[in-house]
Formats: structure tokens, C-alpha cells, sequence
């Protein structure tokens, strides 16, 4: 029951129409099995593994709670931790390396020498990466005492399991999450403005923008080595915007679905591409909540900028690669491509360690060139483009393919102007490249006054034109064959 | 909250207005567009009586490919009219004769048989979803019953009706500017040259199921014993052919003699001429891909064989 199917939209007003009529106090109850009832229906199995990680965390929680004994909480923290973290890794990684064993094995034993590893044969269940993680912070903030343990099982149930939230996050805390369950769900009727609303932003940048872009970018990456560099470039730009779109249309329609139902839940995305810096589209731009995941629950442990230089570079770099890691996934396969991407994004943050002092110079030395509209374009350009490179790497099917991409599309560079004019574009291409102009332009309103206000202040005629151009645009170009979520398959 | 609901009402009932226009717009496009769709065709017929109307899958439309049908018609002096769909099975083919039937009536029907339109419900129930065929049929309120009771009795889901009702793949419909050509049109004067690959590719597209499920056949079997009583309930006599393949394609369908041998006997018993011409012509210049005739193909078996069926019959 993907957020863009009929069933969805159904199931939806179904929960929401059960919920208002039930009472505050029991409406917890309704939302869980609604929750349960909505992952099983990709998975039913999946309902097991999501009870399993409940148990585990509340078990580990609860006797964190009851225990004074650091001893004691250590052992909890750590069963709970390699119990949920251990069968995430696992699910992952197991057969991807019992693979790459063998390989190794055979390049290194004589030829007639074989040995095979047994394989799981179990892919992770959908969302179980954000789930796993959801799981994973709840007992380090119980741990380290950011928050009492829940006593309410049906409480910690409902926060891994928030069907809004489930297969593709935001990846909320349980600082947040928890006590706005505790204090009884209630439905507004701004917030029910506010989540159509948003729900229907991110239906346009998922079925319309994002799902019209994929064929483009599937087409030339499914024939690397034949496409021409132009064919390449333009599918590297569209992937950057598919993917964005994708997950960030995503995560709207999450949030916009939890507000109806009286549930704030933390902002994934603030425009990214909008970025002056690698470091900010990390640091607050894009996946908000698992950037904030890495940075208070490794990087800070691991000493975070508060260390010698060396080890602050060490810390930014295990940072990404295992960001990197944590992508791998079924999306676009398990490989090595995930850890180049998450090593390159990591390298990028190192140049930009390494030149902040020249920046910082430069911005006292010529404080009005620094903040210059021109120079924050081009820093805006060239963030985009480096972050575009490394989408590269995520997207190929192999580091080799990504590296042959790379290397067309800069042999062809020279020529890809010339070319330009005479390359055959499709009135897809002008669609991709129009919906991309309007996100653009959207996104800089928004940057500069929240679009919602925008709306909120604009004439009713103006406010419910945008509504229904939005909602025609879905009707007439979405793509609604119900494409899954990029980011679900994590 | 009253205020919200006032407000709701109004937004929704404007939106409803404003759907219904470009409803119709959608609707005049797939007038303007249309051409092999068989409701299209049924809707924009002019002759009340029809010689013959031919059925079937992909295999029965390059009889209607460029002028074919005119130049049959010539050539028998026989009004015809094709309304074969790309990859339907008898389900489908019922559908569209029960309609055609409400409104028009033919002496002969002359059904296309393929044995992958008996072995899996993707060339039958769920073919009334395809959207491919949804945006291309005009909506009309007895075409829209009729879908509700295939859904009711047939197995149809319930989506696909409520898309022909909503007109939403019409609407949503990519291609909206474009005629209603099926791609092998465009292909008709071409001769393929032969690909084991191809071949191979064609028929596990054709045949999902690797192995023909023997309830599926039999509930399909029946399904065309409805159609035959559908025609014969309006004094239409049904005919069966199968087309001419090249010889290497029809050696890798799954288990042929058993389907033949299991729907001649459903012929015979219901006295339904059947004619196999599926090991004729089996020259490669006579197809424009793994298994369809091109013109060439089709100009030789309609002289061959076809043209004595039609004046004979």
C-alpha cells in the first residue's frame, strides 16, 4: 500500500474517520493496529520482524530503567544494539560478503579449488533500516538518560511502527514522538489544512516530478556504455532531481499524513540543492533526521570536532562511510558503489575542513564579495554539482560503470555544447526539464518565505488555483503506476 | 471546524466542475486520436450490418493494418470490420462482441485463436485494466454496466471499472495527441530477420505461466463455449482460424498439440468450423517480426486460404 496507490488513498480517510470518532485516550490503540495493518500489507512476515525490534527495544528500555548498575544498563544497551542493529547489518550484508568471500577465495585458491558459504536468501524487510534506527536511538537516549523509559508497550509500538513514518522515515526521536502520544492525539483543523496540503506538494514531487524523470534516468543508465555523453549528463541532472523529489515528496506526504492525525514529526528537508556547501547539504539540508542520527549518535561519540585535527577527519570520514553502509540496500543493489559514495561525500567535507580557515580569510578580508549574490550562485552551482557526482556512484550499478559515465560525460564535455542543439530531445526531456525549472523556482520562493505562508496570505482565488493547478498536474502528468520510493528499499 | 467543512464542500464542488471539463476535453481527444481501439471502432461504425467481425489478439490485426480491410472488402465484397485488441484472450473478446452486439449485427464471426490467450487471467481479467486500452475507449453508460457486470461475474477488477467510469486513464492518458496505432502498424511493410533470442523472449512474454495451469485452460475454454452463444444468440456464426507462424515459433509453444486437441474437440462439439493454418508459410519474408504477418505475409494467405473462408463460409 504505497503512499501514491488507490489503496492508500482509501485506507487513509478509513483511519482518519475511525480516529476523530474515537476517544484522545484510546486513539494510541487504533493508530498501531492501523500501522501494523498498513506495513503488513507489503510483507505480512515484515509485521514479526517490526514486533520483534518493538520487544527488544521496550525489554531493553524497561530494564534500563529498573537497573542503577552501569554494568547491568551496558549489557541491555549493548544486547538491544546488536539484537536490532546486528539483524539490520546482517540482512544487508550477509550474502553480499559471503559473495564477495568466495570470490576472494576462488582468485586465491587454485582453480579446481571451490568452497561455497551458505546464504540467507532473506532480503530486509521494507523500512526496516529506518525502523532499526528509530530503535537504535530510543535506547541510547534511554541509556544515556535523555528520556525515561516508556512504560507504555502500546506507546513504543506505536513509535516504530507510525505508519506515516515507517518505510522511509523521518527517522524521529522518541524525545519527540513520545510525548506527544502521551499527551493525547487530537485533530485540528489547521493541521488537517496543513497535511492535505503537504501531502499534496509531495504526491506532485514524487508522481509528478520525480516518476517522470525515472524512465529518462533508468534509459540511460540501463545502457551506460552505448549512451551518448549528452544523453548521460542530462540523466545525471535528472537523477539528482529524481531523487530528491522522490525521497523529499516522500517525507512530505509523511508528515503532511502524521499531522492530520495530531503528530508532528521532524522537518527530513530544507531545499538542499539550495546548499552553499557540501558540509550544509549534510549538516541540515538533506535526510535532516539521519544526518542528526549520524552526528549525535557517532560522530559525537566518537569525539566529534572536539578532537586533534586527525581524528576529526577520521570521525567525518567513518561518518560517511557508514552512511554510505547504511545506503547500501536493495534500491540498487548491494555494493561497493555505496561506499565510494559515502567515502567521496566524506572527502568533500575534508576539502571543505581544509579550506574553511581561506574561506573565513576571505570573508573578512572582502566581507561584500563573500556575501555576493553572483559568488552564492556559484557556490550553490558547484555544491550541486559536486553532490551530483557523487549521486553518480549511487546510482550505477557498479563503481566501473559509474567511473565510464564519469568519463564520457567528461571526454564529451567539450563537444556537449556544440551538440546540443542537434541532440534529439523528447517532448519528455522538455517535461523533465520544465518540472525541474518549476522546482526551482518554487523552492527559491520558498527559501526566501516559507511557500505555505506565501499561500496562506495570497487571495483565496490565487490560493485555490495553485490547489487545483497542482492537483490537474497530478491528474494529467503524474505517473500512477504506483513506482515504489527510492528510499523505501533501504 | 464548520467553517472547514463549508469551505471543503465549496473547493471539492469546483473541483468536480472543473474535472468534468477536462473530462471532456479528454473524452473529444480519444475521438480525435482514435483508430484500432475495437469500442472506438464500434462507436464510430456507420454500417448496421457486418458480413464478418473479426476477433482475436495481436494476431488478428494486421488484417487491419494500413488498408487491408478495405482491400478485403474489395476482394470479397464482404463488409468487415476487425476488432481484434493486442493481447486479449476470449474474456476480453466476449466483452467486446457482447457490445458490438447490442448495437450492430454481423452473419460471421471469425475468431483469431492463439493458445497464450487461454493459459494466463494477464491476457483476460486483467486486461480490462490496462490503461493502455482504457484511455482509448469512449466512455458510454451501457459500455459502463457492462464492465460493472463482468466485474460483478467475471472476475474484472473493480479499479479497471471504476477507471472507465472516472475516465481516469484518459485523462492521465500520455499519449493523448497521438493516433491510436498499435506499434506492429507501423512495422507492417517490413521483413524480420529471424532471432532464436527473439522468438524465445516473445514466448515467455506470451506464456507467464512456464506451465499451462489446466483450471485456468478449462475456465478459459468455457469462457469461449459464452462467446460462441453470445454470437449464436444473435444469428452470428462463429468461425475459428489460427494464423500462419514461422515454424521455429510455433515448435517453442508450450505444449500445442494438447491445447489443439482440447479445443477442436470444443469445436466440434459445438459444430464451430476450425481452421489450423498455424504450419503454413513459413517463409521469413513473411513476417514483420517473430510471428506476425506483414503485408506481403498476409496478401499471400489472404489469397491462399483466408479469401475462401470469407466467400466460402
Amino acid at each position: 500500500m504505497l503512499f501514491n496507490s488507490l489503496g492508500f488513498f482509501l485506507f487513509l480517510p478509513l483511519v482518519l474517520a475511525v480516529h476523530a470518532v474515537l476517544p484522545a485516550s484510546r486513539r494510541w490503540a487504533w493508530l498501531l493496529i492501523a500501522s501494523y495493518a498498513f506495513y503488513a500489507s507489503f510483507e505480512p512476515s515484515g509485521a514479526l520482524y517490526l514486533a520483534a525490534v518493538t520487544l527488544v527495544i521496550y525489554g531493553c528500555g524497561w530494564g534500563m530503567g529498573r537497573s542503577a548498575h552501569r554494568p547491568v544498563r551496558v549489557a541491555l544497551l549493548s544486547a538491544g544494539l546488536v539484537l536490532v542493529l546486528g539483524l539490520l547489518v546482517t540482512f544487508k550484508f550477509y550474502d553480499f560478503v559471503a559473495g564477495e568471500i568466495e570470490r576472494a577465495g576462488a582468485a586465491l585458491l587454485a582453480a579446481d579449488t571451490t568452497f561455497g558459504l551458505p546464504r540467507l536468501g532473506v532480503a530486509a524487510p521494507v523500512g526496516f533500516s529506518f525502523y532499526a534506527f528509530s530503535g537504535a536511538s530510543y535506547l541510547i537516549d534511554v541509556y544515556v538518560r535523555r528520556i525515561a523509559p516508556e512504560r507504555h508497550g502500546g506507546h513504543v509500538a506505536l513509535y516504530t511502527a507510525f505508519f506515516p513514518k515507517i518505510l522511509a522515515g523521518p527517522i524521529e526521536r522518541a524525545t519527540t514522538f513520545l510525548p506527544q502520544v502521551g499527551a493525547g492525539l487530537r485533530i485540528e483543523p489547521a493541521n488537517l489544512v496543513a497535511g492535505l496540503q503537504l501531502i499534496g506538494w509531495g504526491l506532485f514531487k514524487k508522481v509528478v516530478i520525480a516518476d517522470n524523470l525515472a524512465p529518462l534516468v533508468d534509459r540511460a543508465f540501463s545502457i551506460a556504455a552505448y549512451a551518448s555523453p549528452i544523453e548521460l549528463l542530462v540523466a545525471v541532472y535528472f537523477f539528482a532531481f529524481q531523487i530528491y523529489c522522490d525521497f523529499s515528496g516522500y517525507t512530505d506526504i509523511a508528515i503532511g499524513v502524521a499531522l492530520m492525525f495530531g503528530i508532528t514529526l521532524m522537518e527530513n528537508f530544507r531545499r538542499p540543492y539550495l546548499s552553499h556547501s557540501t558540509a550544509e547539504f549534510w549538516g541540515g539540508r538533506w535526510h535532516i533526521s539521519l544526518g542528526h542520527w549520524f552526528r549525535d549518535y557517532l560522530y559525537i561519540p566518537l569525539g566529534g570536532s572536539r578532537t586533534g585535527r586527525i581524528r576529526r577527519y577520521a570521525n567525518l570520514m567513518s561518518v560517511f562511510v557508514v552512511s554510505g553502509l547504511w545506503h547500501a540496500g536493495l534500491g540498487y543493489g548491494v555494493g561497493w558503489t555505496f561506499l565510494v559514495w559515502g567515502a567521496l561525500n566524506g572527502f568533500y567535507q575534508w576539502i571543505g575542513l581544509a579550506t574553511a580557515p581561506l574561506w573565513r580569510w576571505l570573508g573578512d578580508r572582502l566581507p561584500r564579495v563573500s556575501a555576493s549574490t553572483p559568488l552564492l550562485v556559484v557556490r550553490i552551482l558547484v555544491t550541486f554539482h559536486l553532490i551530483a557526482i557523487a549521486w553518480i556512484f549511487f546510482r550505477a550499478a557498479s563503481v566501473s560503470e559509474a567511473v565510464l559515465i564519469l568519463q564520457k560525460i567528461a571526454a564529451g564535455i567539450g563537444k556537449i555544447i556544440a551538440l546540443l542543439p542537434r541532440y534529439p530531445f523528447t517532448a519528455e526531456h522538455y517535461l523533465g526539464f520544465g518540472l525541474i525549472a518549476l522546482l526551482i523556482v518554487i523552492e527559491i520562493l520558498d527559501e526566501r518565505r516559507s511557500i505555505w505562508k506565501r499561500l496562506a496570505a495570497a487571495p483565496l482565488v490565487l490560493r485555490w488555483g495553485v490547489y487545483y493547478a497542482a492537483i490537474f498536474a497530478l491528474l494529467i502528468l503524474g505517473r500512477w503506476q504506483a513506482r515504489e520510493f527510492i528510499y523505501m528499499q533501504f | 471546524m464548520k467553517s472547514l467543512l463549508k469551505s471543503a464542500l465549496v473547493f471539492a464542488g469546483i473541483g468536480l466542475l472543473l474535472y468534468g471539463a477536462v473530462y471532456y476535453a479528454s473524452e473529444r481527444l480519444v475521438y480525435r486520436a482514435g483508430d484500432s481501439n475495437p469500442f472506438f471502432k464500434i462507436a464510430t461504425t456507420k454500417d448496421r450490418i457486418y458480413d464478418w467481425v473479426i476477433l482475436g489478439a495481436s494476431h488478428a490485426m494486421p488484417l487491419d493494418f494500413a488498408d487491408f480491410n478495405v482491400q478485403m472488402e474489395r476482394e470479397t465484397g464482404l463488409r468487415i470490420l476487425n476488432l481484434a485488441t493486442p493481447g486479449t484472450g476470449p474474456l476480453y473478446n466476449r466483452f467486446v462482441l457482447e457490445r458490438f452486439l447490442k448495437r450492430y449485427r454481423t452473419r460471421r464471426v471469425l475468431y483469431v485463436l492463439d493458445s497464450f490467450a487461454f493459459y494466463s487471467a494477464q491476457w483476460n481479467e486483467d486486461r480490462f485494466a490496462d490503461a493502455k486500452l482504457l484511455q482509448r475507449t469512449p466512455f458510454n453508460p451501457a459500455l459502463a454496466w457492462q464492465f460493472l457486470r463482468y466485474s460483478l461475474n467475471d472476475g474484472v477488477q473493480a479499479t479497471a471499472v471504476l477507471d472507465y467510469i472516472t475516465g481516469f486513464s484518459k485523462i492521465n492518458n500520455r499519449e493523448r495527441f497521438k493516433p491510436d496505432i498499435w506499434e506492429g502498424e507501423n512495422k507492417f511493410d517490413r521483413v524480420a530477420r529471424p532471432s532464436a533470442a527473439a522468438g524465445r523472449k516473445r514466448i515467455e512474454y506470451l506464456y507467464p505461466e512456464a506451465v499451462p495451469d489446466p483450471a485456468v485452460f478449462s475456465r478459459y475454454l468455457a469462457v469461449m463455449e459464452t462467446l460462441i452463444a453470445s454470437a449464436r444468440q444473435d444469428d452470428a456464426r462463429v468461425v475459428v482460424i489460427k494464423m500462419p507462424v514461422p515454424a521455429r515459433f510455433y515448435s517453442q509453444l508450450p505444449d500445442e498439440a494438447a491445447f489443439d486437441d482440447a479445443i477442436s474437440q470444443l469445436f466440434a462439439a459445438e459444430s464451430v468450423p476450425f481452421h489450423d493454418y498455424s504450419g503454413e508459410m513459413d517463409e521469413p519474408r513473411f513476417y514483420f517480426d517473430t510471428d506476425h504477418l506483414n503485408r506481403a505475409g498476409l496478401t499471400a494467405f489472404f489469397s491462399r486460404y483466408l479469401k475462401t473462408v470469407l466467400v466460402g463460409d
